[in-house]
């Protein structure tokens, strides 16, 4: 009956709880923002999703056991409305629909942009970003992030040896697409 | 080729993330909204007696929403008597906090108890202040 003797909490606890979401938004709110950034690929979504995250984190703060750092425990949280928000309608309706128009010549802003992407940190970075989702967000969490293995896979919900083939995978793609690029 | 994954936090704080911080505005943000949370919670927060009565309504099968008004009627609650919405929100906001879970068959949604949700009714019939504390905090939780 733990979880039970965790709600003993009474009404004094409110103003706590918005004070640790404070500190959450004070200590990760760049962290969230950029990890969110990984799987959108668009700013201004970005924060959208990044200020539904910190919400959802007040809302669900009395289902924090304390078994995980509460950065674990957010990243998590962040984790899940992202992929949420890339399985809803909006975004597979509205968003891809953006994507495509993108691809036509005239609106090849992206074409530009990989043109002039010759210096080598640009083009890492877009290697990670054109990466397929399962596999951006192991590279970010392991390299960007330099989480532990175990963390990851708490945070992606992801079996720890299915992170370590992914990651391996991944730089195996990464690899390729360099190459590519010369 | 290592040497450029390790290079790659750098790569990516001085391209793709270059600037890319959450906001004060959208921190304030953030907070109004969960001021706003908290002032709902006065609004309606619903007697541990209903909460209880809905719950048990649901304890030996799962029942759909009109099913569940009818009995709490029988049951001589009149807390949703003209005011059926009402019900509907708690029964949502109790699947939110996984007391509830719920099924769909013939297109009427079935509420049955999971097994948190029977901790907290095995809980109240004990009646230790304790469990009592935890079902108060249970009801300013829903009305979150």
């Amino acid at each position: 009956m733990s979880e039970l003797e965790h709600l003993l909490v009474t009404e004094e606890d409110l103003d706590d709880k918005e004070q640790i979401i404070d500190q959450l938004m004070h200590e990760y709110s760049d962290d969230i923002l950029h990890l969110v950034y990984t799987y959108v690929k668009n700013r201004v979504v970005a924060e959208d999703l990044t200020q539904e995250i910190f919400i959802k984190c007040y809302e669900k703060l009395d289902q924090f056991t304390r078994r995980s750092a509460i950065k674990t425990w957010a990243y998590r949280i962040a984790c899940n409305h992202c992929k949420d928000y890339l399985r809803s309608w909006h975004y597979r309706k509205i968003t891809l629909n953006e994507k495509i128009l993108d691809y036509f010549p005239s609106k090849s802003v992206h074409v530009e942009e990989e043109i002039i992407a010759k210096n080598e940190e640009e083009s890492l970075t877009q290697a990670v970003m054109n990466l397929p989702v399962k596999y951006r967000e192991a590279v970010f969490l392991h390299y960007y992030e330099e989480l532990p293995l175990a963390e990851i896979s708490k945070v992606t919900s992801v079996n720890i040896n299915t992170v370590k083939t992914r990651l391996k995978r991944a730089k195996e793609l990464l690899k390729d697409m360099l190459i590519k690029e010369g | 080729m290592d040497n450029r994954f390790n290079n790659l936090k750098k790569a990516m704080k001085q391209t793709a993330f270059n600037d890319l911080t959450f906001s004060s505005e959208r921190k304030d943000a953030v907070k109004e909204a969960i001021k706003g949370k908290q002032s709902q919670l006065n609004l309606h927060s619903w007697k541990e007696s209903t909460i209880i009565a809905v719950l048990e309504t649901v304890q030996r099968e799962s029942k759909h929403g009109y099913a569940i008004s009818t009995l709490l009627f029988q049951k001589n609650e009149f807390c949703f008597q003209n005011n059926e919405g009402q019900l509907y929100t708690l029964l949502h906001l109790l699947e939110n906090k996984e007391i509830l879970s719920s099924k769909w068959i013939n297109e009427k949604k079935y509420y049955s108890l999971t097994t948190r949700g029977k901790k907290y009714v095995a809980a109240y019939k004990q009646g230790s202040t304790k469990k009592l504390l935890s079902l108060k905090h249970l009801m300013e939780e829903a009305s979150l």
